[in-house]
């Protein structure tokens, strides 16, 4: 046997298996390009990375001001409002910052796909990969605003790795689908501002489900961010108690995003290539 | 033997949809389907084209901007996957198109090696191994720890220049022959390029320099519309584009 590469265009690949080969064979790269994302993120200082949690910090305290202060709002059962907030707030950034750093490095090719043979695939993961690094750090935060408010992550809280990979594989989905609009339509990106903002809304991230209507839950049950949320904050703090279905849904939504994502992107992309 | 057949393109076409308009807005996309003036145009990039290369051979590709040069390198680059036809290419492939695709202004001189390599298809581990080497090719060696953004254009152009180059590969894919940087450097690289060219890889060369095609080329191809005009021995095909220019 030769190691000889052979490249032959009439050999398909087949959907999803290849695309999973693709990147687990170029997981040397995936590291390099998550690495990267963090450099440039952080730029190499410990400041540096608390100046990204900045953002979401400050979204909480506004939030917290005016929904607490402001509408004085309360959780059933006089539970704490700020780290049930907070996680909230963490996990939405988790979900928009993948799905759209993911999306444009795929649309601009990162100027590379172009010029180089790399599957596309890999760029959707590495942003979903390190968007979920800073989850991570953002939940450094969340622990102690919980500790503060007198909860503590139970024994329980190792799940919350379930809850990271299945918003990792979910992201990157969306993000491959993205990125066709993105690299077909200029102004989808403008769109997706407002789509995201409106998803925002219907995920309980400042309010409690309790107090909305039948009608208005079953629809916001039907969004899979819900459970993603509601398992987070069953298995690490902030108050929710989920049953075998949210479960489901989220582990459900992960796998049909990414096996959906991947399959619909791999018939796609020769069309696309050519428009970057 | 039957290795010795690098590159294999057999009536490969490359055609894109195009809208008449160009347009690639939703807004526009929905105005014109709703004014049904939505339509498209096929566009044919590369039109029944084959091409064979064997190892030690150099193809010198020659035409007019827009005539498909490009996207031939391309196609057998596998970036573009060809509409019809087939490709196939055997080894481990060079690509000289637009060098240093990927380097970021933040990333220290080392770390864009590294990035640069890997996205050229070799290893991590290769890699660690050559940084050093590939620094002191290109006289960053000083320079290796400091963000490129420190970096002038010359100095960028030098450290894309040394990694894309220090490999050997079966096949080498060339868009103009590159002499970046400096005086001494220009000669550096453009030694070094034939150096490569001369290794007894096969080689798709790309260019307007008509000299350097009868002098280097062991073969040419003249790209018209997409399609193969006249091949053969370099300078007849030169003289051919010479004489539809002059028309």
């Amino acid at each position: 046997m030769s190691d000889v590469q052979v490249y032959d265009s009439d050999v398909k690949l087949v959907p999803v298996i290849s695309q999973i080969r693709a990147i687990w064979d170029n997981r040397g790269l995936l590291s390099l390009l998550v690495r990267r994302d963090l450099t440039v993120r952080y730029k190499r200082s410990i400041i540096g990375i608390w100046w990204s949690l900045l953002n979401p910090l400050f979204t909480t305290a506004v939030m917290y001001y005016v929904f607490n202060t402001v509408f004085k709002s309360r959780l059933p059962g006089g539970a704490p409002f700020l780290p049930y907030l907070l996680s909230g707030v963490l996990l939405m950034a988790f979900f928009n910052q993948g799905l759209t750093m993911g999306a444009d490095s795929v649309a601009t090719g990162a100027g590379v796909l172009t010029k180089v043979y790399v599957r596309p695939e890999i760029f959707a993961a590495s942003s979903a990969i390190s968007s979920a690094i800073n989850f991570l750090i953002g939940m450094i935060p969340m622990t102690a605003v919980l500790m503060i408010a007198g909860e503590h992550p139970g024994f329980r809280s190792p799940l919350v790795l379930v809850v990271i990979v299945c918003m990792t594989l979910f992201v990157t989905g969306l993000a491959l689908l993205l990125s066709i609009a993105y690299i077909n339509f200029d102004d989808s990106r403008s769109l997706i501002t407002i789509f995201l903002m409106a998803l925002q809304y219907m995920t309980p991230v400042f309010y409690p489900i309790s107090v909305l209507g039948p009608h208005t839950k079953r629809v916001i049950m039907l969004n899979p961010l819900t459970s993603y949320l509601d398992v987070f904050r069953s298995v690490y703090g902030g108050g929710a108690v989920v049953t075998w279905h949210e479960w489901t849904m989220m582990i459900a939504s992960a796998i049909c995003a990414f096996v959906v994502g991947f399959w619909v992107f791999i018939r796609k992309w020769p069309g696309l290539v050519s428009k970057l | 033997m039957s290795d010795q057949k690098i590159v294999d393109v057999t009536n490969v076409s490359m055609s894109y949809r195009r809208t008449r308009h160009r347009v690639s807005s939703l807004k526009q996309t929905a105005i014109d389907t709703i004014n049904r003036r939505l339509s498209y145009e096929q566009f044919f990039a590369l039109r029944d084209l084959s091409l064979e290369i064997n190892r030690g051979e150099t193809v010198a590709v020659i035409g007019r901007n827009g005539a498909g040069k490009s996207t031939l390198l391309k196609v057998v680059a596998r970036v573009l996957p060809p509409t019809s036809g087939r490709v196939i290419v055997r080894g481990d492939v060079a690509p000289m198109i637009e060098l240093g695709a990927g380097f970021n202004p933040e990333l220290t001189g080392a770390e864009n090696i590294m990035l640069y390599g890997t996205l050229l298809g070799r290893t991590r581990k290769q890699m660690q191994n050559r940084i050093e080497a590939i620094a002191d090719w290109a006289g960053l060696s000083e320079h290796m720890d400091i963000p490129i953004r420190a970096y002038s254009s010359g100095m960028t152009a030098r450290l894309a220049f040394a990694t894309a180059t220090d490999t050997t590969p079966d096949l080498l894919l060339i868009d103009e022959i590159l002499s970046v940087g400096d005086e001494d450097f220009r000669d550096k690289s453009k030694a070094r390029t034939i150096e490569m060219m001369n290794s007894g890889c096969a080689v798709l060369l790309v260019t307007h320099d008509l000299a350097a095609v009868t002098s280097m080329s062991s073969r040419a191809i003249y790209l018209e519309n997409g399609s193969s005009k006249s091949t053969g021995k370099p300078e007849d095909v030169v003289a051919s584009y010479l004489e539809d220019v002059h028309h």
